[in-house]
């Protein structure tokens, strides 16, 4: 397995990390049991809505500092509204690609840049707190990786069905027995979904 | 920098020593003939074979005819394990869950052939429970397997005290051992530990790769794995290397010419190593047993508050070569399942470093990377929110 020359870089070399004093807004998504963990800081201009200054914080392995590194160096200067349509793929198209293995790793940085934003509209008055529904479930799956195509398991028709009911999340997910990466998916869906108070049990079903 | 210039993962493959490879040279060439009777080409090569057997077997107090060589220990746990149960037939079989996956995979596929398997649990050290090995013994257990030395933590198995409770059964209890850490590492006598087959492999201790030997004692009956021609032995049919054997005698030979010496060598190694770490890089702790318990060319420590792939990638940019239980550097993105089966954390797992050291590890070696781990631990740490929420509750 390989990692491009520009992941090496903004591993070795990281660019806007540190903690930032005082920020306007910050979240931290991931778990340390997950394996990683990342903090996004956030400085932003009230006068054009753009985002001023953006650092960050990661646990985790080459690919997942690689990508915060280059998904700071993507949404800084860009206004909140060009930053939100920041995904996974800009950031892996920046660093010349990942290996499908190591996708999932790039997803938890853009994830929390996200939540970032969020979290400053919500705190200025921006938004709401958005409620909880079945769209809120399909776009975490969105977020979770097959990790042997390096795809999310939404786009690859793994999700056949999701619902959702007094706390219930329903997931039948097509996925073999034999798969040996069912369990790890099985693992991501529960990570993604459990930190919702929302949600209160989870059962996905198989072919 | 050089890949590999400093390699501290000996306990996957090791350096070929340059006596075996000399060793093996008249076989690649003028000596390159097949085992055979009545004529001179045939009967030198058997004189060459049973030279080899003799000196693999000395080094386990066996006798040469208990010696079959195999491709490497892989294969001798699968002879043995597979031989041993198409002989048995059916039965109750136990292995712990810390053991080496040749064990474990293979204790699946048992269940698969309708033996029972009991998975025993290990301590915090990774030391197999000897009072719940006595619990799990039943009339109808035929066979118990272990790994010797811990494939990841280091730490040794009490062979002798599980020799004494598997002879206290009033059944007999096959007794195999998987010694690709162990062997070199230990004095492994199979009559000591009423060992009936054990495993050990060429390339842990300095010798060629693709080759390893399956001790089996005397009267132990296997069934038939592997069928075909038998050329230079009977349990492994067909083609073998003698080359290859030739290269294993010797690096046994260099390491059993004075085995306590080798040991003692790779424990003040290993020993410097620990020290060194301990007084360099805080919030480290030791993974498995401490001190004589543990096999003299393993440390294994976690660092906490950052993530092993990485550490082992900065450590690559200056040619050091170590080993990390990280989900994110292993295939199936799982934590490592000794460490999370002795009761390490996520972070402890994903943050274990494991250093294997050899023969040819110098200070200097080890001295380089300290300073360079020392390095890499600061500035990672620097870039991670959890040791930046540490220092925070400190101030």
């Amino acid at each position: 397995m390989q990692y491009s020359q520009k992941v090496l870089d903004h591993f070795m070399h990281p660019h806007n990390v540190g903690k930032m004093e005082n920020p306007d807004a910050s979240a931290t998504e991931g778990s340390p049991s997950c394996g990683d963990q990342v903090t996004v800081y956030l400085k932003v201009n009230k006068d054009d809505m753009t985002i001023e200054d953006i650092s960050f914080l990661s646990y985790g392995c080459a690919s997942n500092i690689a990508t915060a590194s280059i998904i700071t160096d993507l949404a800084k200067g860009k206004s909140l509204e060009d930053a939100k349509k920041i995904t996974w793929r800009d950031a892996m198209e920046a660093l010349d690609g990942l290996p499908p293995v190591k996708v999932h790793c790039s997803v938890l940085a853009a994830d929390t840049l996200q939540t970032a934003i969020s979290n400053y509209e919500i705190a200025n008055g921006l938004k709401e707190v958005p409620n909880f529904s079945k769209d809120t479930i399909l776009d975490e799956l969105k977020k979770i990786i097959y990790p042997q195509v390096g795809e999310d398991i939404v786009s690859l028709k793994m999700v056949k069905y999701v619902g959702f009911s007094d706390g219930e999340v329903l997931i039948d997910l097509n996925i073999m027995s034999f798969d040996t990466w069912r369990e790890n998916v099985v693992e991501e869906i529960h990570e993604h979904l459990e930190k919702y108070p929302e949600v209160k049990n989870i059962q996905i079903n198989f072919p | 920098m050089k890949p590999g210039n400093i390699y501290l993962d000996n306990c996957v493959s090791s350096k070929l020593a340059p006596e075996a490879l000399e060793a093996m040279i008249p076989y690649f060439s003028e000596k390159f003939w097949y085992p055979g009777s009545f004529v001179s080409t045939g009967e030198s090569a058997n004189d060459s074979l049973a030279a080899f057997s003799s000196v693999i077997a000395a080094s386990m107090g066996a006798m040469p005819e208990e010696i079959h060589f195999t491709s490497g220990g892989t294969l001798a746990n699968n002879i043995a394990i597979k031989g041993l149960a198409a002989s048995l037939k059916r039965g109750h079989v136990i292995v712990s869950v810390v053991d080496y996956p040749d064990l474990l995979t293979n204790a699946a596929w048992l269940e698969k052939q309708g033996f029972e398997v009991s998975y025993l649990g290990a301590d915090k050290e990774a030391r197999i429970d000897l009072n719940k090995l006595k619990a799990e013994i039943r009339p109808d257990t035929v066979l118990f397997m272990t790994t010797a030395v811990n494939h990841v933590v280091g730490t040794i198995q009490p062979l002798k005290e599980i020799h004494e409770i598997l002879k206290s059964a009033a059944n007999k209890i096959f007794f195999h051992v998987d010694a690709g850490q162990a062997y070199g590492k230990m004095p492994l006598n199979v009559n000591d530990f009423g060992i009936d087959t054990m495993s050990v492999s060429a390339h842990k201790i300095h010798g060629p790769q693709g080759i390893g030997a399956l001790y089996v004692r005397k009267g132990t009956k296997l069934g038939q794995f592997i069928h075909g021609v038998k050329r230079v032995d009977g349990l492994q049919t067909g083609g073998l290397s003698i080359a290859l054997i030739a290269g294993f005698a010797k690096a046994v030979e260099l390491v059993f010419a004075d085995l306590d010496a080798s040991i003692r060598h790779l424990r003040e190694l290993s020993d410097y190593l620990l020290e060194g770490l301990k007084k360099r890089i805080p919030y480290i702790a030791l993974n498995g047993a401490p001190g004589l318990s543990r096999a003299p060319h393993n440390v294994n420590i976690s660092i906490d508050y950052i993530e092993g792939e990485a550490i082992t990638m900065m450590l690559d940019m200056h040619g050091i070569t170590v080993a990390t239980g990280s989900a994110c550097a292993s295939q199936g993105l799982k934590a490592n399942y000794v460490l999370m089966a002795i009761g390490k954390n996520h972070v402890q797992s994903h943050g274990s470093m494991k250093f294997t050291l050899s023969r040819y590890t110098t200070k200097e070696d080890l001295d380089f990377t300290i300073d360079k781990l020392a390095e890499i631990t600061e500035e990672l740490r620097s870039r991670s929110p959890l040791y930046n929420a540490l220092k925070k509750q400190e101030i």
